[in-house]
C-alpha cells in the first residue's frame, strides 16, 4: 500500500497534578495553572491543523469547565473525548478512595472494578455516551477484559510505556515503580492472557487495539533511561539533547526521531506509526529541572509545528485514538504478522543497528553491531498469565520475562568469571576461536513467504592466520516462536577445517536479579537433569535436540538443526544462567540451526 | 545554618545525570552551592552549567538532521542542522 504516518496527540487535563500541589499546595492556582496548561496544548495542536484525543481524567470529570471546552473542541475540530485511567488523584478520589495509590494495574480486582465503573459511570452522566478510547501507563489484562466487558465501545488504549522498568526505577534514584519493560513498541492487538502479548487469533484477541505511551528510540531506550528519547519533546529535554544557537533552543534530534518512524513504513507494509502524549507536568510555568517554561513550552510548539508541516506535506495523517483503531484493524487483519523495524543509531553517530521483532508468539532484538546476536527474547508464545495489583504475586511488577536481556545480564561476556545471556556463534580454527559478537556489521532485510530474514554483510574472523569469511542469515517464521540461523563459510578455506558453535546463553526474570533456578530442567533428547547450580552438562552426537524447561515462565526452549554435537549446560552459583550449544565441523558450506519457543506447563 | 533549599531552577546532579540518575540537588545559601544527596558532588550554578555542557559529549549527532536513512546495511546520512528549520 502506499506508505501511510498515523499519528495519535493525546491531551489529558489533571486539575490537580501531584507536582503541582507539592509546588503550590492545594486550591485555585493549582487548578488554574493545569487548565492552562490543558489549553495549550489543545490551542497549540489546532494551531497547526492536528486533531487531538482528550483523555478525560477522574477530577476533570467535576469540572463543568473542562467538560464544556471538551465538548465545543470536540464539535469545532473533531477532538475525540476519551476517559484516561491516568490522573486519579483528586481530592474526590482520595476521600473516596482512602489511598494514595494512582495506577489502575497496582489496585486490587473489586478495586480496579469499582474504579472503572465509577469513573466511567461518572464521564456517562456528564457526556451521556461511553468513551471509545482509555489509557494508562499500563493496562493489565485482567483490567482490558473488564472494560472491554463492562464498556464495549472502547476500542483503543494507551496500555505499555515501552521499556519502562529497572532502567526508569534507577534513574528516578529507585524511587518509581512502573515495571512493565516487554510490551511491543508499535501498536498491537493485546491478547486476552497477558496484554503485552499480541494476540494470536480472534478468541485471543482482546477486542481493543492497545498503543504505546510515546514512541520511544529504540536503541537509546534499551540501554539507557526511557523517558530521555521519546517522541515526547520535554523528554527530549530531560535527556539534554538540545543545544542554543544564536539564542534559540534547536532538538534536531525530535525530527529525527519523527523520521525514523516514519522510515519504518519500509518494514511494515507502508504503515508507520507515531504518537505524542504528554502530561501537564512537563509544561508547568515552574519548569522542570534546569529547563524553564519557555523551553519546555517552545518543544512543545516545535513537536506540533512538525507534525502539522509533515500533514500540509501529505505525508501525515492525524487520527484520533478510536480512528486509529478502526484504521489498524482494517491493515491488520493477519494476527501472526509481526511488527518490525530496523533502527539505525540517530543519537550516539555510530554504526549501531537493531532489528526488533514482535509477534504473537516472541518478541526479540538481534544487534548487528554484535554480528547479529539475539540480544533482547521474550517468550510470548508462553501467554504467562501475570496478575498485577495489590493481593497478587505482582504487586508492582507488570513486566513480561525475558529469556534473554544483555544490559540487565551482561549479554557478550567480558569479566574473568561467568557468562551472559545472549544468543551468538563461536568459530574455532587452527587452535583459536572468537564470537561473532566482535564482528560489527550491518544487515538487509527482506519480507518472505510466511517471515522475515535479515542477511548480514559477511564478516572476516581471523584465526591462526586464516581469514574465514562468514555470512549470517536470520529468518522468522512468523507467529510459530521460531527463528533459524544460518552461518555461511562465502570465501575457500583450502580444505581446512572450522568448527561453529551456535549458542544460546539465558536466564529468566524481569530485573537484574535471577530467581532460584533449581525448578528448571535440561536435557538433549531423553536425557536430563534438573538445575542444580553444579555447572554440569550433557553431551550427546547426533542427538535430535537440545532444551531447557522453565517452569516459572511457563517456557520450553529448544535447539537443533544441522550439526554434530548438542550440549546443555547448567550453570554455577556465581553464574546463575543456563547453555545449549549445536557445534558442526566443516570444511566448506555451514551450519544451519533452529531455535524454538514452546509453551510448557 | 537554616535548611538547604531548591535552586532557582531545579538542577540535577551532574555527577550523577552522567550514570543515568536524575537526582535534584539542593543549595547550601551559606556556602553558595549546589550539593548532591546521593554522591559527593558540589558546584556553583556555573559549574553545573558547564557540566551539563560536557555530559552531551555522548550526543555526537546532536546537532545533525538526517537526511536519508539509506539503504538498509548503510549508515544514516546526516548534515548540520540549520537553527530555525525542521
Amino acid at each position: 500500500m502506499e506508505n501511510k504516518f498515523i499519528v495519535n496527540i493525546i491531551h489529558r487535563p489533571e486539575l490537580s497534578p501531584e507536582y503541582a500541589e507539592k509546588a503550590l499546595g492545594k486550591g485555585e492556582g493549582v487548578r488554574d495553572e493545569s487548565l492552562d496548561i490543558f489549553r495549550f496544548q489543545q490551542d497549540t495542536a489546532h494551531k497547526y491543523g492536528l486533531k487531538t484525543t482528550i483523555q478525560i481524567t477522574y477530577a476533570s470529570l467535576f469540572s463543568d469547565i473542562i467538560i464544556d471546552l471538551a465538548k465545543r473542541e470536540h464539535e469545532q475540530y473533531g477532538d475525540e473525548i476519551g476517559l484516561s485511567l491516568l490522573g486519579l488523584p483528586c481530592p474526590e478520589f482520595k476521600a473516596k478512595y482512602k489511598t494514595e495509590d494512582f495506577c489502575i494495574w497496582m489496585f486490587e480486582e473489586e478495586t480496579k472494578r469499582e474504579i472503572i465503573d465509577d469513573v466511567f459511570g461518572k464521564f456517562y452522566e456528564k457526556f451521556g455516551f461511553y468513551p471509545e478510547s482509555t489509557s494508562s501507563y499500563f493496562l493489565d489484562a485482567y483490567t482490558i477484559n473488564y472494560i472491554k466487558e463492562k464498556y464495549p465501545s472502547v476500542k483503543c488504549a494507551v496500555a505499555t510505556c515501552w521499556e519502562e522498568g529497572p532502567k526508569a526505577y534507577h534513574t528516578c534514584n529507585n524511587s518509581w515503580y512502573t515495571f512493565m519493560d516487554g510490551g511491543p513498541w508499535n501498536p498491537w492487538i493485546p491478547s486476552k492472557v497477558n496484554s503485552h502479548c499480541p494476540a494470536s487469533s480472534e478468541e485471543d484477541d482482546s477486542g481493543i487495539v492497545a498503543i504505546p505511551h510515546l514512541s520511544r528510540d529504540l536503541m537509546a531506550c534499551f540501554d539507557g533511561n526511557g523517558s530521555n528519547f521519546g517522541t515526547h519533546p520535554q523528554n527530549v529535554l530531560r535527556g539534554m539533547i538540545y543545544y542554543g544557537d544564536e539564542g534559540e533552543w534547536e532538538y534536531p534530534y525530535l525530527y529525527n526521531l519523527i523520521d525514523q518512524y516514519r522510515h519504518l513504513a519500509k518494514y511494515n507494509d507502508g504503515y508507520s506509526y507515531n504518537m505524542m502524549f504528554v502530561g501537564p507536568g512537563w509544561l508547568n510555568r515552574r519548569g522542570r529541572w534546569e529547563a524553564p517554561y519557555e523551553l519546555l513550552a517552545k518543544s512543545y510548539d516545535d513537536g506540533m509545528k512538525y507534525y502539522g508541516k509533515l500533514k500540509s506535506e501529505g505525508k501525515l495523517i492525524d487520527m484520533t485514538m478510536s480512528e486509529f483503531a478502526d484504521f489498524y484493524r482494517e491493515c491488520h487483519k493477519d494476527y501472526s504478522r509481526g511488527e518490525c523495524a530496523l533502527w539505525k543509531d540517530i543519537l550516539y553517530g555510530s554504526r549501531k543497528e537493531y532489528f526488533w521483532y514482535a509477534d504473537p508468539a516472541m518478541r526479540t532484538c538481534l544487534d548487528f553491531n554484535q554480528g547479529g546476536a539475539m540480544i533482547d527474547l521474550r517468550p510470548y508464545i508462553a501467554r504467562i498469565p501475570q496478575q498485577t495489583g495489590i493481593g497478587t504475586e505482582n504487586v508492582y511488577d507488570a513486566s513480561y520475562p525475558y529469556l534473554i536481556q544483555i544490559n540487565y545480564r551482561a549479554g557478550y561476556f567480558t569479566h574473568y568469571a561467568g557468562a551472559g545471556t545472549i544468543k551468538s556463534c563461536k568459530v574455532s580454527c587452527r587452535g583459536e576461536s572468537a564470537d561473532l559478537c566482535l564482528c560489527r556489521t550491518m544487515a538487509v532485510y527482506e519480507k518472505t513467504d510466511g517471515g522475515v530474514r535479515l542477511t548480514a554483510d559477511p564478516v572476516t574472523v581471523t584465526l591462526g592466520g586464516l581469514d574465514i569469511v562468514i555470512k549470517s542469515v536470520f529468518t522468522i517464521l512468523e507467529g510459530t516462536g521460531e527463528v533459524i540461523t544460518e552461518r555461511i563459510i562465502v570465501n575457500d578455506l583450502g580444505g581446512e577445517q572450522v568448527t561453529f558453535e551456535e549458542y544460546f546463553t539465558g536466564g529468566f526474570g524481569t530485573t537484574e536479579y535471577q530467581a532460584d533456578m533449581t525448578h528448571i530442567s535440561l536435557g538433549v533428547d531423553n536425557e536430563r537433569m534438573q538445575y542444580s547450580y553444579f555447572g554440569r552438562r550433557i553431551v550427546r552426537e547426533g542427538a535430535e535436540r537440545a532444551y531447557v524447561n522453565i517452569p516459572e515462565v511457563h517456557t520450553r526452549i529448544e535447539m537443533g538443526g544441522d550439526c554434530d554435537e548438542l550440549q546443555v549446560e547448567e550453570g554455577i552459583a556465581f553464574s546463575p544462567v543456563y547453555h545449549l550449544a549445536l557445534r558442526k565441523t566443516v570444511s566448506e558450506g555451514g551450519i544451519k540451526t533452529w531455535l524454538r519457543l514452546r509453551k510448557a506447563n | 545554618m537554616a535548611q538547604a533549599t531548591k535552586g532557582k531552577l531545579n538542577f540535577r546532579c551532574p555527577s550523577c545525570f552522567m550514570r543515568d540518575i536524575d537526582i535534584d540537588m539542593f543549595f547550601d545559601g551559606e556556602k553558595k552551592e549546589y550539593y548532591c544527596l546521593r554522591c559527593g558532588f558540589t558546584g556553583s550554578e556555573a559549574d553545573v552549567l558547564r557540566l551539563n555542557e560536557a555530559a552531551r559529549y555522548r550526543y555526537r549527532a546532536m546537532r545533525l538532521r538526517v537526511v536519508d536513512f539509506g539503504e538498509d546495511n548503510q549508515p544514516v546520512k546526516f548534515e548540520a542542522h540549520r537553527g530555525g528549520e525542521q
